[in-house]
């Protein structure tokens, strides 16, 4: 691939810089302390829920709905780097966009993994097509399709803006799956909406408040992870087609735009 | 089938009723282990963030490859310089 075809999205702007040292030290630990001190909370201090709730496995719930949440924070993440690229393409937009994909599919497994596991035991089954799942479903497909298409296509403008269009529709999708059980209705528990009885123990609500702090700690840790990483591979791809074009790097490297995806 | 009536006896299925349909025999609870599908699920997410870190490190390890090797050229270029 020549210099000029693979430059094509070096001429967006290089954006800010992320913070690292010790305030990311300290992110990590206690991330890791209050997940430590939030599993203690639920086995120990948290009752069990009524059978028709699923029983023991009702404590997926405290898990389950932060992860969903986490999802959607992520999602809004996307949305907004997504926007901002649009209007000013930078590569830390860009960087922000393609790690609020990233993370959004991660939160989306979680949930999509425990919530057919307690719905097993609540409902029976493993899977219905309800009006939340089948929203969710497709969301996390569509930030999934998303990431795909930025691991398997180049790295160019056009890819990242379709990216960026992609993580504007991905994320509209949101209040959907939201208020989906509220319009259609469905198997889904209303529990801690509108609506809904509440929680019937203030242990209960304090391991879902705890979840939801835990959870918010780990998706801003995962973003800054991502989103660093994005940043300095975009930041190296343009050093690499500079050293190119300088002839600095010999045609025994690997060119930029020829790399097997990473 | 008369939803009313009561379950037949598990004796009292034939080969054919086995085939055809299946007859709770004790209620039709959901006997799967709770504790067997917490575990699953909480080993499932967790599975699901420690692949994602691993894949990160992953990531930042082959990055760091590619800056040696920018690195290495741009040294490469200087020595020239000098020498020049």
């Amino acid at each position: 691939m020549s210099v000029a075809s693979s430059t094509s999205a070096s001429s967006v702007s290089s954006g800010g810089r992320l913070a690292a040292g010790p305030a990311w030290g300290f992110a990590l630990l206690a991330t890791t302390m209050g997940f430590a001190f939030h599993l203690w909370f639920i086995f120990t201090k948290t009752p069990e829920a009524q059978a028709a709730a699923g029983g023991f496995a009702q404590k997926i719930f405290y898990f389950h709905v932060p992860s969903a949440y986490a999802l959607y924070l992520s999602g809004v993440v996307c949305f907004v780097a997504s926007c901002l690229y649009l209007l000013r393409p930078t590569n830390a937009r860009d960087a922000w966009a393609k790690a609020g994909a990233e993370t959004a599919v991660v939160f989306g497994l979680m949930v999509l993994t425990s919530g057919p596991l307690w719905a097993k035991k609540a409902w029976g089954v493993y899977w219905t097509w309800d009006p939340r799942l089948t929203t969710l479903l497709l969301s996390v497909l569509l930030y999934l399709a998303m990431v795909l298409l930025r691991r398997f296509t180049g790295d160019g403008n056009a890819e990242r803006r379709f990216a960026a269009a992609f993580g504007v529709l991905g994320t509209t999708l949101l209040p959907i799956i939201h208020y989906s059980v509220r319009l259609w209705g469905g198997n889904h528990p209303t529990v801690v909406t509108k609506g809904g009885g509440g929680l019937g123990s203030a242990a209960m609500s304090q391991a879902l408040g705890m979840g939801f702090v835990t959870m918010t700690a780990l998706a801003v840790v995962l973003l800054l992870l991502r989103a660093r990483v994005a940043l300095s591979e975009s930041r190296l791809r343009e050093a690499e087609e500079l050293a190119y074009g300088l002839g600095v790097l010999g045609a025994d490297d690997e060119a930029p735009g020829e790399r097997s995806p990473s | 089938m008369n939803q009313d009536a009561a379950p037949p006896a598990p004796s009292a299925l034939s080969v054919s009723d086995r085939k055809s349909e299946f007859v709770p025999v004790s209620g039709g609870q959901e006997t799967t282990s709770a504790v067997g599908l917490l575990l699953t699920a909480y080993v499932l997410m967790w599975a699901v963030v420690f692949g994602f870190v691993w894949l990160t490190a992953g990531k930042q390890k082959r990055l760091d490859a590619r800056l040696r090797d920018v690195e290495k050229a741009l040294a490469r270029l200087d020595e020239t310089s000098t020498e020049a």
